[in-house]
């Protein structure tokens, strides 16, 4: 694995994303918009919806699928802000070992909820 | 030849946000790092934050109930404006990174066309696309 | 605005390191003249009022890159710019930024070319020899001269790391001079060096750290585009990292043509051996 992949999985983790989190924002956000198209059930962030989300297996792999990929796209963006500050070679691998963590930490966390949501 | 003393002239993170008289696609550049890196703290606030699903309906609604203010209703129409930014400049850059919508290479004729000038038409529409997304949003949040 | 006589304000920055704490602006007049450009501004401080002011400069009709420089917030070559273009009376000029300044306007250019000569700026072959010691020449069309023409006329003057946002904070970035080059070689049906060059430009401060901010080829005084090669090297190096791409043709090498009669080509009037064989001739125009 080169530079070269890791910048186009970054391409491609964004292009799905743009679909993902496009399909997250409205679902959360736009409920006007969804009622007038007839879809809006209101109150996306009541418990009851959240629930509801919650313990259905598509909803589940959608969050779970949406969340690494998120990670990926955020954490090597900002992996990439921080080493075009010019860092030696050791912190610039310090960085991207934290990132790597932080990501990984945050994927355990954000799974081990949706998980017990939906088993609980 | 001998080492002379030299003082170092880097414009630093100024040089990100400052693009001066440059084309508008140097402030593209500057504000798809910033909205970037809001949303990537974002999400791991949000995270957290609706981690708290686990711990039965009353935590829920109290810690929604914190987001009813108005301060973090404007927040929440932000962090949406930066998402839609985001994603619409960044389908533009993934398109254009990979060498579309560009142009091919020509002869350098005074006065020079950059690359640049012939992706304008495509970045207007993007443009034209986001404050569209933008205002609909907008509506969705007074509503 | 311009008339004769009328005054221009050079406010330029001056430093010597073995002597001043840190830079200042000094100002100084000079009168309008029709087609002044700014390096003839500066020539007239120089040789009228101060002696001591340093820049670098040689052929005075954009060739050289030499006289590049941050005048009124934009990278220009000094020798390029029409005080009339700029459509102020006030100049204030400024060395370039994202380089170290050796003394007022100039620049030191080291790293500029040391990374030019990272991305190995020339033809690579895998049959080394023919390119030390040619015996056959390679066959190109002119499409494939076009497609890598344009990055050719790069003159190594700088001004692009100047615009280049990136350039700002990441001094080990290639940047848009260096990467614009790669491309050029790379485009370029001669060239098989992409698989040697990857290794120069694919890493944490090579190609990826270009988000197209396109100041580089806002800045170029030459056309060349740098912002359009780095995006091409781009899909270039992402289609060899898929495994993709492999099916480029490069040109094929053929020997001279021989036994055929080289033309005859008359010698232009103004050349010594034309002169020569006219009076020989005893053409006496005088």
């Amino acid at each position: 694995m080169r530079e070269a992949h890791f910048w186009l999985l970054q391409l491609v983790t964004g292009l799905v994303l743009i679909v993902l989190l496009g399909l997250h924002m409205i679902v959360i956000h736009l409920e006007t918009i969804l009622g007038f198209l007839g879809l809006g059930a209101g109150g996306a962030v009541a418990y009851a919806s959240v629930m509801e989300r919650a313990a259905s297996s598509p909803w589940t792999w959608f969050y779970i699928i949406f969340l690494a990929l998120a990670l990926y796209h955020g954490l090597y963006g900002l992996r990439t802000i921080i080493l075009e500050l010019t860092l030696s070679r050791t912190a610039s691998t310090v960085v991207t070992v934290l990132l790597v963590i932080v990501g990984i930490a945050a994927f355990s966390f954000g799974t081990y909820v949706t998980w017990q949501a939906y088993a609980g | 030849m001998a080492e002379g003393r030299k003082r170092e002239n880097y414009l630093g993170i100024k040089g990100w946000v400052r693009a001066g008289r440059y084309g508008l696609e140097r402030y593209l550049y500057f504000l798809q790092r910033l909205t970037g890196f809001g949303l990537i703290i974002y999400l791991l606030i949000h995270l957290y934050e609706t981690s708290f699903r686990l711990r039965g309906e009353v935590t829920w609604e109290g810690v929604m109930g914190l987001f009813d203010q108005p301060v973090f209703a404007v927040l929440e129409y932000v962090v949406m404006a930066a998402f839609i930014f985001h994603a619409l400049n960044g389908l533009r850059l993934v398109i254009e990174e990979l060498g579309f919508a560009l142009g091919k290479p020509r002869r350098p004729v005074y006065p020079y066309e950059t690359s640049l000038q012939r992706q304008r038409p495509f970045m207007w529409a993007i443009g034209v696309l986001i404050i569209v997304f933008l205002v609909v949003s907008l509506y969705d949040f007074l509503v | 605005m311009f008339t004769e006589e009328q005054i221009i304000t050079f406010k330029v920055q001056r430093f010597d390191p073995e002597r001043d704490q840190g830079p200042y602006l000094k100002e100084y007049h000079v009168p309008y003249t029709q087609g002044l450009t700014v390096l003839d501004g500066l020539y007239y401080i120089k040789e009228k009022l101060d002696g001591s002011l340093a820049f670098r400069a040689s052929c005075r009709m954009a060739v050289c890159g030499s006289c590049g420089m941050f005048i009124n917030g934009k990278p220009h070559l000094a020798c390029h710019t029409q005080i009339t273009e700029l459509e102020s009376t006030v100049l204030e000029i400024r060395p370039l930024p994202n380089y170290s300044v050796i003394k007022d306007l100039v620049c030191d250019f080291t790293p500029l070319f040391a990374k030019h000569k990272a991305i190995k700026p020339y033809i690579i072959r895998r049959e080394a020899g023919e390119i030390d010691n040619p015996t056959r020449e390679f066959l190109q069309s002119p499409a494939e001269l076009e497609s890598y023409l344009q990055f050719s006329y790069c003159m190594k003057c700088g001004l692009c790391l100047a615009a280049c946002p990136t350039a700002a904070t990441d001094r080990n970035f290639l940047g848009p001079q260096a990467l614009g080059q790669a491309y050029r070689y790379c485009a370029d049906s001669r060239d098989d060096g992409l698989a040697e060059r990857v290794k120069e430009i694919d890493h944490a401060h090579g190609v990826w750290r270009c988000h197209l901010a396109g100041a580089c080829s806002e800045a170029c005084p030459k056309g060349v585009d740098p912002a359009l090669g780095i995006q091409l090297l781009k899909r270039q190096v992402v289609l060899r990292a898929v495994g993709l791409g492999k099916g480029r043709k490069l040109a094929a090498v053929v020997p001279p043509p021989s036994g055929q009669a080289k033309p005859r080509v008359e010698a232009p009037p103004f050349t010594v051996p034309r002169a020569k064989a006219e009076i020989a001739a005893g053409d006496s125009r005088s």
